[in-house]
């Protein structure tokens, strides 16, 4: 457990327990999809990085499923409350067609579900999937839109005002690890 | 997540900083990216309000205007005033009343007087952008100029440019050679005595011939559109005389495809005055990329900038 | 307030064209209005209201000769009585009325009913002037011999130059029949077109028209010779340039009659100073570059420059709000100048207030045949009390101006005009 300032934080999830995640999903997803032309889709940033990961772990089971990139601050519902923070926009990259295609979608963490019904319009802009599923490493509940993943790795109850943060190693400078995040509770004088 | 105070209006290229310049660039690219889609548009605007209130005729920038606003699902009014119903100062606060009455989100003007945009900011909650006044700004011109320059020369710092033609009445001019110097790109000019203004920007350099031209080895010659309608008569004496000497002409088109320069243009072009037909189809003419990135960089504009309307 | 009761105003200084220093003393105004005492320590007689002016500093009334009331036909921006109320917010106790009004004051007829009006709605000392041609077209000859009867102190067109050369040189014949002073608005209409602010660097950037400053350096020059071929007084409005500025003194080294004045904007801002099309900043002539400002600064202290004056010019909010382009030329001045010399001038010792007396007070007062106003035993009590500790907030509510359009608007001036003399009448203006 770490303190900065007036935040909580703990490590919830491993390197290790990660990387087992990860395989984890592979497992499901192989599982669930033989036989059925894949691809996947993952949501800027981290969505993209856990994409490859669970694409090179299937690999190695000889299924190369190619991997697509989507950045959905274009479709985000909440464009009134920017305020200061100016998201800078990445390029989608979808470079294979989606017709008649299962997609995976892939993000790090589901939470109220808004991110992904975005990224559903912003998918959906590019063809039109055969099918459209979801696979994330953490489930934190907390759901606003009616979303559910279909591969799930873990699922960590929270409350309203925590902050489950991923770090994976390709993204932030070498860390690696799942941390949940608790505002401190000031004691009255 | 940059660090950059929101922005409601784009006036001029002035005031721009270089973060914010770099983040409006960088973005057009994804907006650019959505244009190979079958579906070009994104729901990112859906449910605001775009008006393009033109006081000078153009069908190229406010359709330009129009696309990006309509490819980001806003709505748009067109609102072209003829100058006759315009009347001194009267008119323009009386429109601004009816502005604010409609409660558009954005507001994009071009009017032939400088500092209309400045008044219609001053006075809306509305992101006014502004298209063109007078002899003063075209920020937008300016920002497509500048991908258009820097998607062929990624290595653009140290570069050169140089611009040719009316610089005096010429808003496109001063835009542009601004935003050039703020991304570390050398500016020229070259045209009649009568025509580039002594107060300009001392970052500019002046060459008085064809010549001198070719022999600064610029990498992008900028053709201006020579403002018939502006002279009055008294600022060089006759079409065929500045087409002799200001013209890309053949043999100066025959140079320009020795130095491997390109060609640019805001648009529209005056065959004939300051370019021929020939010219226009150089092999590395950027005329049509620049129209298909001013799309672009007008949505990444839109995207941008932030209304303060009551809802916030 | 008029009242018929002596004013004591005790413990002040009086500040003089003679000398730098300030002469620390009382003045005691009596019922009629006649200053009966200066020195220290004097007491107040019975029923004599005593104005404490501790920390400040007596001044001679100022005289501005480059006014624009208003009225007759304008009153929506300024009236003889708004204009009459802001000179003496100002410290102002006389100026000299421009006659561009509607109908412009052209005949004789037309400056008495101009007189009348001042005499009846004005709380200071106005002086119409005539226009030179009629209408102020520049076509034809005013008529001089009905102005000058009806004492006009100078023939001018106000804001306009006399395009024609040789009408110039007839009305200057003319004019030096009456030994009437003719005054020129300096500018050549087609260097200036539809400029709007100085040709240079900042009209570059703003995208605007510019005016060169040839337009008024040339027009300089021909007048001064005209006048010197006619062998008329010459006065010269509103120097702009350095360039100008040494034309007049050319001219005055070789012994012509010419004067010429300086408005306070020209003295302490420069075309740099215009931001965001603001057009409370747009003058004719319009502002210039620090070079300018500078020579102007330095020939106002040495004296080639004579007067001082504001060219007092409202215009309604409205009028001002439209596009730069198209915005009338000029602002609200009386009210503003003396805290401006002050705040700019005076509180940083760069002249002292005998200078401002000399060029505010007694040299338009002589340009136009009056005698000198003084803070001494015997003269008409003509002054105002200002305060070096106190501040002008130069704001809408607070300007008397019927126009509160100035280039110094939202500023908080060093220094405050307290009240101002003038006769049995006193007027105070708060803190």
């Amino acid at each position: 457990m770490s303190e900065s300032g007036d935040k909580f934080r703990e490590a919830i999830l491993s390197p290790e327990e990660i990387s087992a995640g990860v395989s984890d999903l592979a497992r499901q997803i192989a599982y669930q999809c033989a036989g059925d032309e894949v691809a996947f889709v993952g949501i800027y940033t981290r969505g993209v990085t856990l994409a490859h990961r669970v694409a090179e772990a299937l690999k190695d089971e000889g299924l190369h499923y190619p991997v697509g990139t989507l950045d959905i601050s274009l479709y985000r519902d909440d464009f009134d409350n920017r305020r200061s923070d100016l998201p800078t926009l990445e390029t989608s990259d979808i470079p294979f067609g989606l017709d008649g295609i299962r997609v995976i979608l892939f993000d790090e963490v589901l939470f109220t579900g808004r991110t992904i019904r975005a990224a559903l319009d912003g998918l959906m802009d590019y063809g039109r999937p055969a099918k459209i599923e979801l696979a994330v490493l953490v489930d934190r509940g907390h759901r606003e839109i009616p979303v559910q993943p279909d591969y799930v790795a873990k699922r960590i109850g929270t409350t309203r005002d925590q902050y489950v943060k991923v770090r994976f190693r390709e993204d932030d400078a070498g860390v690696e690890g799942v941390f949940l995040e608790t505002a401190r509770k000031v004691p009255a004088a | 997540m940059r660090d950059l105070k929101p922005r409601k209006d784009l006036l001029d290229i002035e005031g721009l900083e270089l973060p914010e310049i770099e983040y409006v660039l960088s973005n057009a690219v994804p907006f650019k990216q959505l244009f190979q889609r079958s579906v070009k548009k994104v729901p990112t605007l859906r449910g605001k309000t775009v008006l393009n209130l033109f006081y000078e005729p153009s069908t190229r920038t406010s359709s330009s205007f129009e696309v990006a606003a309509n490819r980001l699902s806003a709505d748009v009014t067109n609102f072209t005033v003829s100058s006759s119903s315009v009347v001194k100062g009267e008119s323009l606060l009386d429109t601004i009343e009816t502005l604010q009455a409609m409660r558009s989100d954005y507001i994009v003007i071009r009017h032939q007087a400088a500092g209309v945009p400045n008044i219609v900011a001053q006075h809306t909650g509305a992101s006014v952008i502004n298209a063109g006044d007078g002899y003063h700004a075209h920020p937008t011109q300016a920002l497509l100029d500048a991908m258009t320059f820097r998607e062929v020369y990624p290595d653009y710092q140290g570069r050169r440019m140089v611009i040719v033609g009316d610089v005096l009445h010429s808003r496109v001019a001063r835009s542009t050679s601004t935003l050039f110097h703020k991304l570390g790109i050398e500016v020229g000019v070259l045209g009649p005595g009568t025509l580039i203004p002594p107060g300009r920007h001392e970052f500019i350099q002046r060459f008085r011939s064809w010549d001198e031209v070719f022999d600064w080895k610029p990498d992008a010659v900028y053709l201006l559109r020579v403002q018939l309608e502006r002279q009055e008569g008294m600022f060089f004496p006759s079409i065929a005389e500045y087409h002799k000497m200001y013209g890309m002409n053949t043999e100066r088109l025959v140079r320009l495809r020795q130095i491997g320069a390109y060609l640019m243009h805001p648009g529209p072009v005056n065959r004939g005055v300051e370019i021929t037909d020939e010219a226009m189809r150089y092999e590395r003419s950027l005329i049509s990329t620049q129209v298909e990135n001013g799309i672009a960089v007008r949505m990444a504009v839109l995207h941008w900038l932030k209304p303060e309307t009551d809802t916030d | 307030m008029p009242s018929a009761s002596p004013r004591l105003f005790q413990h002040g200084r009086i500040a003089s064209a003679g000398s730098r220093n300030l002469l620390a003393a009382d003045v005691l105004v009596d019922e009629t209005g006649r200053i009966i005492a200066v020195g220290p320590g004097l007491t107040a007689p019975a029923g004599a209201e005593v104005i404490d002016c501790s920390g400040g500093v007596l001044v001679p009334g100022m005289f501005d000769v480059h006014v624009h009331a208003r009225e007759p036909g304008q009153e929506h921006k300024e009236t003889l009585a708004t204009c009459s109320a802001a000179a003496l917010r100002g410290g102002i106790t006389g100026v000299v009325l421009m006659p561009d009004t509607t109908p412009p004051i052209d005949t004789g007829n037309l400056v008495k009913s101009a007189m009348d009006l001042v005499s009846e709605l004005s709380a200071i000392p106005m002086f119409q002037s005539g226009c030179l041609t009629k209408g102020r077209e520049g076509r034809e000859m005013a008529g001089f011999s009905g102005m000058a009867s009806r004492g006009v102190p100078m023939l001018t067109d106000a804001d306009r130059a006399v395009p024609c050369p040789d009408l110039l040189r007839r009305c200057m014949e003319y004019a030096r029949d009456f030994d009437l002073l003719v005054t020129s608005h300096c500018d050549t209409p087609a260097l200036t077109k539809a400029g709007a602010i100085n040709e240079g660097r900042v009209s570059y950037r703003f995208g605007l028209p510019g005016i060169p400053a040839i337009s008024q350096e040339i027009a300089i020059d021909r007048d001064i010779r005209v006048a010197q071929h006619t062998g008329a007084k010459l006065h010269l409005q509103q120097i702009s340039t350095a360039r100008g500025l040494k034309s007049m003194q050319g001219a005055k080294e070789a012994g012509t009659s010419v004067t010429g004045e300086v408005s306070p904007h020209h003295l302490v801002l420069t075309e740099q100073d215009i931001h965001d099309y603001n057009t409370h900043f747009k003058f004719h002539p319009p502002l210039r570059p620090a070079p300018d400002v500078e020579a102007l600064v330095a020939g106002f202290i040495d004296g080639t420059i004579d007067v001082l004056a504001c060219d007092h010019a409202p215009h309604t909010e409205f009028e001002k709000s439209s596009e730069f382009g198209s915005a009338p030329f000029g602002a609200a001045g009386l009210e503003t100048t003396v805290p401006v010399m002050f705040d700019r001038f005076i509180r940083k010792g760069i002249f002292g207030w005998d200078l401002l007396i000399e060029r505010y007070s007694i040299a338009p007062r002589r340009l136009v045949g009056l005698v000198p106003v003084m803070i001494t035993e015997g003269a008409k009590a003509e002054f105002f009390v200002f305060d070096p500790e106190g501040t002008t907030a130069v704001t809408r509510e607070t300007m008397k101006t019927k126009s509160p359009v100035t280039p110094f608007l939202g500023e908080t001036l060093a220094g405050n005009v307290r009240g101002t003399v003038l006769g049995t009448a006193w007027y105070p203006q708060g803190k």
